[in-house]
């Protein structure tokens, strides 16, 4: 088991906002023990929650039309700024940047957070994911395999989460 | 020569345009409002079609990421009514509990993050952290404290997936029920100072003139504080069930927008949420809350909209008061859901969602796939009713300096706390003055 804590935001039913689920959806399939994963809908004092004293990947689509749909951004959260495109205010209140800077004062600030930010185009709601940032998510998902399989750390344990649980039969 | 001026607000969807507030006004009064705001729900519609009546829960909570709990219970609720069941009372307590947890979630959310800014005259949450963190932490608690009862019940707290037609997929034992409780008795006594520091805050005073007066519509039920069920009322006599709804509302098109806009068809605009709620059913609140809201000096009638703080605040401590009482009281139920057969009906329901009501009808074919769904949410029902406020409001306000006037349009629209968070991710100010943007 990970240390690491996956969490996605952004919207299923927008086209390409959807990536952040949709890398979630492929890391729970995958075979044998799933890593910690939390689907945030865009609740950004429920992110403070979220990434609380914890080993966090948050993944989220970026709108920006400097890089081609696909493309992939990394940063360290704790130290890098936030893209301004990734601090779009929400109507219920925080935007990214400003959630870090409320986990700041409240003391709640993750551990480590590496934020991916998936490039896309079409945030339309209805439309699909893209074929482009549907690939880009696919390397993703191997990349943060990769990731938390060689950076769990001396400290691995289960976190619970009880927004992992798939569907009860 | 009158100098024309414009106020816009423009709250972008990752796609621009999606959601914008116009007023256009000069020395001489306010000529135009215009609040355009974006419905997801109108997707979710024509996406339902052709899909199992199974589904219809677990799609529609999807539509809001903050009460995905409502849009669960309306669907529940209508397919209830169409395929003729009635779960027990013990099913219809927890479904009420979690409707406390959302009512407590989303409450606390507008309270302290968005709404009380506005008051303490600061851009955000955020600023208001830095000189008031332990206000804020205290927000964050109760807030937690909700999402621990949907969490419990609904198996996660961001749409949740343990509800189905009938009943639940598992319930919970009275052990489980009992874990909250020490939560929830913090939460409630967190709660009463909530409803003291709410109405301390300085509430600008704004109340229509007779002819203009609201026509609050709520849920009302004998026995309780709405949520969800009761008939469909109104402080103008209405009284009708859900399946009477599409008679009496009607949604009208208007051209600057995509979103429909409702009305009662014989009056016009009307206003659904905490105040509507509180207005109607101020009797049904629990003696706590009715006791915190008679020392604070609050009302039982509010219709200031600067102070649906407040309300929102008593109906918190409620539905703190209402989820203890429900777990005091609980005894498992016999089965987890009630089974059954689709068959071709139409069922309709409202329920109480934090913001107002929420109405779906959807219509089944004899294999129980969706022929028609329509879903009325609370945003789009009170859209008119935001317009008319600035328009009434603003003639006082003109004196204001630009960014005043802003802030004060914002903080009238945050009233009703729109839920555009399902499709909006920012916010954008443009405010311009006879054609040129001021700094």
């Amino acid at each position: 088991m990970t240390d690491w804590t996956i969490i996605s935001l952004g919207n299923r039913f927008r086209g390409d906002d959807a990536v952040g689920p949709y890398v979630v959806d492929r890391l729970r399939a995958k075979p044998g023990e799933p890593p910690a994963c939390i689907e945030n809908g865009g609740d950004m004092p429920q992110l403070v929650e979220d990434w609380r004293h914890r080993q966090v990947i948050l993944v989220d689509a970026l709108q920006s039309d400097r890089h081609e749909p696909g493309s992939l951004l990394c940063l360290d959260g704790l130290k890098e700024t936030i893209p301004p495109s990734l601090c779009m205010t929400s109507s219920h209140g925080l935007n990214l940047g400003e959630a870090l800077e409320l986990s700041r004062l409240l003391d709640a600030l993750p551990e480590k957070l590496t934020v991916y930010a998936v490039c896309g185009r079409e945030f339309s709601t209805g439309a699909p994911i893209s074929p482009a940032v549907r690939a880009a998510a696919e390397k993703l998902v191997q990349k943060i395999l990769i990731q938390i399989a060689t950076e769990a750390g001396p400290h691995a344990r289960a976190i619970p989460d009880q927004r992992s649980g798939h569907k009860n039969p | 020569m009158t100098r024309s001026k414009t106020i816009k607000v423009d709250y972008l969807a990752r796609v621009e345009g999606e959601g914008a507030l116009y007023v256009r006004y000069d020395d001489g009064g306010v000529h135009d409002v215009k609040l355009k705001i974006f419905e997801p729900p109108r997707f979710f519609e024509a996406f339902l079609r052709g899909r199992d009546f199974t589904e219809a829960p677990d799609i529609t909570a999807r539509i809001c990421g903050i009460c995905p709990v409502a849009y669960q219970m309306s669907a529940l609720h209508a397919m209830e009514d169409a395929l003729g069941l009635q779960p027990s009372p013990q099913l219809r307590a927890l479904r009420r509990l979690m409707y406390c947890g959302e009512w407590i979630e989303s409450h606390v959310l507008h309270i302290y993050m968005l709404h009380a800014p506005d008051f303490l005259g600061y851009h955000s949450a955020v600023e208001m952290a830095r000189d008031h963190p332990q206000v804020v932490k205290a927000g964050l608690e109760i807030k937690k404290a909700g999402n621990t009862i949907v969490a419990l019940l609904g198996g996660r707290e961001v749409h949740p997936i343990n509800v189905r037609i009938g009943g639940f997929y598992r319930v919970p034992t009275y052990k489980q029920l009992l874990s909250l409780r020490d939560q929830l008795l913090k939460g409630r006594a967190q709660a009463e100072d909530m409803v003291r520091w709410a109405a301390s805050l300085p509430h600008p005073k704004f109340e229509r003139d007779d002819c203009e007066r609201y026509e609050f519509v709520a849920l009302t039920h004998p026995d309780e504080y709405p949520m969800n069920e009761g008939r469909i009322t109104s402080t103008h006599g209405l009284d009708i069930s859900a399946r009477e709804y599409d008679c009496h509302f009607q949604e009208e098109q208007v051209p600057y927008t995509n979103a429909l806009q409702s009305r009662i068809r014989e009056r016009g605009a009307y206003l659904v949420g905490p105040m509507a709620r509180y207005n109607l059913n101020y009797s049904r609140l629990s003696p706590l809350a009715r006791q915190v809201a008679e020392e604070v000096g609050f009302p039982p009638f509010c219709a200031n909209p600067f102070q649906s703080i407040v309300v929102r605040s008593i109906e918190v401590l409620h539905a703190f008061d209402e989820a203890i009482g429900i777990i005091d009281r609980y005894r498992a139920p016999d089965a987890p859901y009630l089974t059954t057969t689709p068959r071709a009906a139409t069922g309709f329901a409202a329920t109480e969602a934090p913001r107002g009501l929420l109405y779906h009808r959807y219509s089944l074919d004899e294999q129980g796939k969706i022929s028609d769904a329509r879903i009325v949410p609370p945003t789009s029902q009170n859209q008119k009713t935001i317009e008319d406020d600035l328009r009434l409001m603003l003639p006082k306000l003109l004196h204001l300096p630009p960014e005043q006037l802003q802030a004060r349009c914002e903080q009238a629209i945050r009233n009703y706390d729109p839920c555009i968070s399902c499709a909006t991710h920012f916010l954008k100010v443009d405010l311009q003055r006879s054609g040129r943007a001021l700094p």
